[in-house]
């Protein structure tokens, strides 16, 4: 299975940006940037406020890599699909709403904080703000090159579940109480796959699927997202 | 394409420790909710739901390592090469809990990547695995990922297993939203008042049809189509028209090939919240037209067990199928108007060989499998 290339967003402790916009994607350990409103969206947006940080930043690294592809804008709804690979996923959020329910036998306990602690809320804000309709799943894995999403992706590409995919990664820092039992860099890294020939005025070539289960890019294998994000971006063209 | 066998499959749920039990019970109109005493439930909207003696979270364990141990014991062999899938939406959210109460706990068990290592360690399996997270379609989307990759050819066994707890983390959560009902759940009833809770599990091992004859395995089921997709509409309610259930089963149905009138039966979500029930309805009088066919749901019998409940409800379609009858809806004294011809508190007949199995959740999920009969 072949698929183009065709967006990059992303959300680190380095910066944020896309593809076209020029700069880098560096993980790092950095505090990750308090994203606002005006930061992801030109126009004014009702829910971005409310959200959990967690569902920020992966909507914001989701309209980046929409943003590049050419796609952010629409008029109609679309099918296309967004499978993220999370660690932790909402695990910020569970802490937060979990203090709520401890106050008061759980009397207090936050409607709003709950609507959040599931892995996959975010997509389901994506969805609504760009208007995506195929399947959206967050997943976990065990795996330390960040590649079982987009391998997932280009399989579903491949079974024609969808034209388009969203794929990447979405984790907060690791929370302090849990810093002693898992050590990862934060951020949000997504990518927009197409087997339609892309019309925006920059490309990152090829991805695809080995049959040994292997990524390649432009035929290479590459080991890891970030390496994948990496060389698509050294390589863009303009 | 291949075709995707379901040749193992088990399930433990508030009505028993298998799918026996399981089966028995939601065919005799018996229901597991009942008052819950694992945490205190007084400020919150009910106080009961289906659970099972013995996963409360014991020295700081989860209570979902039990769990997994009553759905795996007797389960059989799993082919070394089988893919592993999880479906879990909180996982070991008790010993987070337990955590923030300043009891004894691992944080390294919270991730849901350690129960994809357990299990794969448990089957010497050479896949690490991965755990889907779809809010209460996961594993509706984890059976169709499976056979996804059977039919495609990318892998010739898969091992799906899904569970869930109850836990006060959610059930406080459904508590603030005001979707719990006081009492015993009533899907499809024109009274209903909310949804009750559950905790269980299912393991479901897909395989192609020609490794399940290399290895005389029962054909307990076929997966023959599978579809999901996003109503893109709210993160907590479904879309009224049901614009996202009705995309999903029309690709299953495409991909099965069959016709609305080839569904003899529907494993309906009915979670007896106001709006799931009557975005179920529309969806299945979208696609189904004046024709009336047998609709049930299980939460009556076994609350909802969230992102173990596809799963369990796949493994109850297979025995659905065999015997030709769909279970009563459990906790239905009055269906809802549009209900009417489709949900029954008796036990319907299934006249045909496909199932429709669907489910719906938080963030816009949809999801829809159809199953066909195994070998008799």
């Amino acid at each position: 299975m072949t698929a183009y290339l065709s967006g990059i967003g992303w959300v680190t402790g380095a910066g944020f940006g896309w593809g076209r916009e020029g700069g880098d994607c560096v993980l790092s350990d950095l505090p990750l940037p308090a994203l606002t409103r005006k930061d992801v969206f030109p126009e004014p947006n009702q829910r971005f406020g409310r959200m959990s940080n967690y569902a920020k930043l992966g909507l914001a690294a989701i309209a980046f890599a929409l943003r590049d592809a050419g796609l952010e804008t629409w008029s109609s709804k679309r099918p296309i699909g967004v499978i993220a690979s999370t660690r932790l996923g909402c695990l910020a959020t569970d802490l937060e709403y979990h203090q709520t329910v401890l106050l008061q036998g759980g009397g207090l306990a936050s409607p709003n904080l709950f609507a959040y602690t599931l892995a996959n809320c975010f997509l389901g804000d994506a969805a609504i703000q760009f208007g995506l309709t195929g399947s959206a799943v967050a997943i976990n894995e065990t795996g330390e090159d960040n590649l079982g999403a987009l391998r997932m992706a280009l399989e579903e590409l491949d079974l024609r579940e969808a034209d388009t995919m969203l794929t990447g990664i979405c984790d907060l820092p690791v929370p302090d109480a849990f810093a002693d039992s898992m050590k990862f860099m934060p951020g949000a890294v997504f990518l927009v796959l197409t087997v339609i020939p892309p019309t925006a005025p920059v490309g990152y070539g090829m991805v695809s699927l080995g049959d040994d289960g292997r990524l390649l890019h432009n035929g290479v294998a590459t080991d890891s997202l970030i390496e994948l994000v990496h060389n698509s971006l050294t390589n863009r063209r303009r | 394409m291949r075709e995707v066998c379901i040749s193992a499959a088990n399930t433990v749920t508030g009505l028993g420790p298998d799918l026996d039990s399981l089966w028995r019970g939601a065919m005799a109109g018996e229901s597991a909710i009942r008052p819950l005493n694992r945490f205190a439930t007084g400020r919150y909207l009910s106080g009961v739901a289906s659970w099972i003696e013995g996963l409360e979270a014991k020295n700081g364990c989860s209570g979902i390592y039990p769990l997994l141990e009553q759905l795996l014991d007797g389960f059989g062999p799993v082919p070394k090469d089988a893919a592993l899938i999880t479906a879990s939406t909180k996982g070991c959210v008790d010993v987070m809990e337990q955590l923030q109460s300043g009891l004894a706990g691992d944080p390294a068990e919270v991730p849901l990547g350690q129960l994809l290592q357990r299990i794969a360690a448990r089957f010497g399996l050479n896949s690490q695995g991965i755990n889907i997270n779809a809010a209460c379609a996961s594993s509706t989307i984890a059976v169709a990922r499976g056979a996804a990759l059977i039919a495609a050819g990318r892998s010739e066994a898969v091992l799906v297993v899904c569970l869930d707890l109850v836990s006060e983390f959610v059930f406080s959560g459904f508590s603030a939203l005001q979707a719990l009902s006081p009492v015993a759940c009533r899907p499809f009833d024109r009274n209903r008042s909310g949804l009750s809770l559950g905790e269980g599990g299912a393991a479901l091992l897909l395989m192609s049809r020609e490794r399940a004859r290399r290895e005389g395995r029962p054909v307990l089921g076929i997966v023959a189509g599978w579809g999901a997709a996003n109503d893109a509409t709210h993160i907590t309610a479904p879309a009224r028209d049901g614009c996202g259930l009705i995309q999903s089963v029309q690709q299953a149905m495409a991909r099965a090939a069959v016709s609305p009138e080839q569904i003899a039966a529907v494993s309906a979500h009915g979670t007896a919240t106001l709006y799931n029930d009557q975005m179920e309805l529309t969806a299945f009088r979208t696609l189904f037209g004046e024709r009336r066919l047998p609709v049930h749901s299980i939460k009556g019998a076994i609350g909802h067990t969230l992102g173990a409940a596809g799963g369990i409800e796949v493994a109850l379609g297979l025995k659905c199928l065999a015997a030709g009858s769909l279970p009563p809806t459990i906790g239905l004294l009055e269906a809802e108007e549009a209900g009417e011809g489709f949900v029954s508190s008796s036990v319907q007949p299934i006249e045909g060989s496909c199932l429709l199995s669907t489910n719906s959740g938080f963030g816009g999920v949809n999801a829809a499998l159809i199953l066909r009969q195994g070998d008799k």
